[in-house]
């Protein structure tokens, strides 16, 4: 397993030109080419705005202005749920590269949480803008923004490596359960709930509840990013641990079962 | 030197999964069973069994067989595509495989790109396909299209972008499945020229087609395959000799069941309406040469047969020279064909029929005993007849023989198209349906030499 994880940095070369054709081919054709990436994220803003400003009024002050709060929690849980929906479907949809080319599998995989990661990123400046503009009042509450804001840099690559580390496991599983795809739209979206996107875990009152949504690995996840975009907190180092943790076991856990499974992908896809 | 491919008892089992794997639920895993349990095979097939050999360096080394031979595992497993189930595999070199040309191209970015991409996954580095691009575009010959999306490309552009990127991973060991089946004449040519460049060039080259003439052209040795086990490994003359006596005599088996079907069918008297009708009467007879409208077999089959019976063909068949029945004939042997005919009453008007057809119809012999100058004297009850062919020079195909038998005046008594259905299997590489003896002489100013 050690042997290919090194062996997988001597296909940087195939990753990075995957990673190209991803984004690449996505926008091509379209009038805006690139400029989705960043058109999205601001229509999304729009509309979230629209809705819980206007038409859902009055929550909590520690969650106001809503529209920022929310834009700081559901760009990264768009990462994750179209990085995992791809990765899910990476193997199944090459599989005429897997049956002809030889190549490390788990760069599929790989290449969908990269390119989805890098359409955040694109994504980022809108909300620095929204933030920039948070902070001046134009939203209603002024927001606080400042240094803690760096603390998206490692977290960018933690939520990487525990989406990679998921999104091998799915990808493996794919391969022999075709139906694994189907169920998770419905398990993102359960997930999507259990997670602190759309509310603050402070928020939640009852003891037992929030007890069962800390076990959600991606909560405490969820909630540095909240912490380092909205608040502009500074996160705790045991905090760190337990997302390195977290992180950590996902990846080996995932990418323990793709290597165990990885004969099979050829004669199975 | 060592070996570039050595295969020491290969062996190859695809494992295939019972019927609650046949849609791969999850359910049935989670539920019921356990996940191991789910993945555990319930029946496995044998690919390839137990193959040795092994491929030195710089030889062209063929595979051939029929479908599900086990080539194109073969294949797999050596490009590293497959992991052996058991025995040894060793392959020593950079290995391309032009298994499937194009492999990985993406249709929304442009020719340029995937060569690129393509280039990459083959195992080039960045610095080393961009210095070659511009030699895989002149290759393909696809400059004007290059930066165009690949979904605009023809298949056959498809395939020669593929086959530029293959050519120039610059492999040591280069894995060819039947990829020259595709792209123009032109590109067919360019190919097989590579191919040929490869191998002055000290190249491995692993080579499978369904061209016999090919295989026999390129390679120095050839491995015949069947059903997953060695048939043959050496000299491609030889082996490829044995694989067409192989195949004729397989499609002459096939030929020889697909007869007596058709002899039990046609011939059914307890269902034959016109067994069961009575006789008719002589005004209606001349109708009759029509299929009867009622529900008969000849619907089924439609005018396949027809005629009033009054003397009916029993059986058809065909016979070699030895007088064994056989469906399948190397050009030039000799063919008898055999039919037995029994008359309701006896008679003394009739004529006996031939003829040899195409699939499509074409007429490639017909006659009877009255254009071969034989006067009926009298039928008073079952016999047979014979016709023979002593040379069947014919070229490879399928061809179908029409029996029948009629009156003088050409009232068909029982009239039978494909009767019996034969295969001739000829090495000669003339053209047409007939392939006679040929001497050549040359006199004057006319000198020619043997190829």
């Amino acid at each position: 397993m050690l042997k290919n994880l090194a062996g997988l940095w001597r296909h940087r070369a195939l990753f990075y030109v995957l990673v190209a054709r991803e984004l690449k081919a996505r926008y091509r054709g379209s009038v805006l080419g690139f400029f989705w990436s960043l058109l999205n994220p601001l229509l999304m803003l729009a509309v979230y705005a629209l809705v819980f400003a206007v038409i859902f009024q009055g929550r909590g002050a520690s969650t106001s202005p809503y529209a920022l709060f929310l834009f700081s929690g559901l760009l990264p849980w768009n990462w994750l749920s179209s990085a995992l929906t791809d990765a899910a479907s990476s193997l199944t949809t090459h599989g005429a590269l897997l049956r002809k080319i030889l190549f490390p599998a788990e760069v599929l995989p790989l290449v969908a949480v990269v390119a989805q990661g890098i359409h955040f990123v694109f994504a980022v400046p809108v909300l620095l803008a929204g933030l920039v503009l948070g902070s001046l009042g134009v939203f209603g509450t002024r927001v606080p923004i400042g240094w803690p804001l760096v603390q998206a840099v490692p977290l960018l690559v933690l939520e990487g490596v525990f989406l990679s580390g998921v999104g091998l496991f799915l990808a493996s599983l794919t391969v022999h359960f075709r139906d694994v795809k189907d169920l998770l739209a419905t398990a993102l979206s359960l997930w999507f709930f259990a997670t602190p996107v759309l509310y603050a875990l402070s928020e939640v009152k009852q003891e037992r509840v929030r007890a069962l949504l800390v076990l959600n690995p991606a909560a405490p996840l969820f909630d540095a990013w909240r912490d380092a975009l909205f608040y502009s907190r500074w996160i705790e180092p045991s905090r760190w641990g337990v997302l390195l943790a977290i992180a950590g076991v996902a990846f080996l856990t995932g990418y323990a079962l793709f290597d165990r499974l990885r004969d099979s992908y050829p004669e199975a896809v | 030197m060592t070996p570039a491919v050595t295969a020491a008892r290969l062996s190859k089992a695809y494992r295939k999964w019972g019927r609650t794997r046949a849609f791969g639920t999850l359910k049935s895993a989670l539920l019921g069973r356990s996940l191991g349990a789910a993945l555990a095979p319930s029946e496995v097939v044998v690919a390839l069994s137990d193959v040795s050999f092994t491929v030195a360096r710089g030889e062209t080394f063929g595979v051939v067989g029929p479908n599900g031979s086990g080539k194109s595992t073969l294949l797999k497993l050596v490009a590293g595509l497959f992991k052996p189930t058991s025995g040894q595999l060793t392959v020593d070199g950079k290995v391309s495989a032009l298994i499937e040309l194009g492999a990985g191209f993406h249709p929304e970015i442009s020719g340029r790109e995937n060569v690129v991409i393509n280039g990459v996954m083959l195992g080039l580095t960045r610095k080393e396909i961009e210095r070659k691009l511009p030699e895989i575009v002149a290759f393909s010959g696809l400059e004007d299209f290059i930066d165009e999306p690949v979904k605009t490309y023809s298949s056959g552009m498809y395939v020669r972008l593929g086959f530029a990127v293959a050519v120039h991973v610059d492999p040591d060991i280069l894995v060819v499945d039947e990829v020259l089946a595709v792209g123009d004449e032109a590109f067919a040519h360019r190919c097989l020229d590579t191919i040929a460049e490869f191998s002055r060039r000290g190249k491995t080259i692993f080579f499978v087609s369904h061209s016999l003439v090919l295989v026999e052209e390129l390679c120095d040795r050839v491995l015949y395959l069947e059903h997953g086990r060695v048939k043959g490994l050496g000299d491609p003359r030889e082996m490829l000799a044995a694989y067409r006596l192989d195949v004729a005599a397989g499609e002459g088996a096939r030929l020889a069941m697909e007869h007596r079907k058709d002899q039990e069918i046609l011939r059914a008297p307890a269902h034959s309406p016109i067994e069961e009708n009575p006789p008719l009467p002589d005004a209606s007879r001349k109708q009759d040469a029509e299929p009867p409208p009622e529900q008969s077999l000849e619907q089924r089959t439609p005018l396949r047969r027809w005629g009033n019976r009054d003397v009916s063909i029993t059986g058809c068949r065909l016979l070699d020279a030895s007088g064994v029945e056989r469906y399948a004939f190397r050009s030039g042997e000799s063919v008898t064909i055999e039919i037995a005919v029994a008359p309701r009453v006896p008679t003394t008007d009739f004529v006996f029929g031939i003829g040899i057809f195409t699939p499509d119809e074409v007429c490639v012999h017909g006659t009877n005993t009255e254009i071969d100058g034989f006067l009926p004297k009298s039928l008073d009850g079952p016999g047979t007849v014979r016709v023979t062919l002593p040379r069947l020079d014919l070229g490879t195909g399928t061809y179908l023989v029409d029996v029948a038998v009629h009156s003088q005046r050409e009232t068909p008594y029982d009239y039978w198209r494909g009767a019996c259905r034969f295969q001739v299997d000829s090495e000669d590489q003339g053209a047409g349906l007939y392939r006679p003896e040929r001497r050549w002489t040359f006199s004057g100013g006319v000198s020619v030499g043997a190829r």
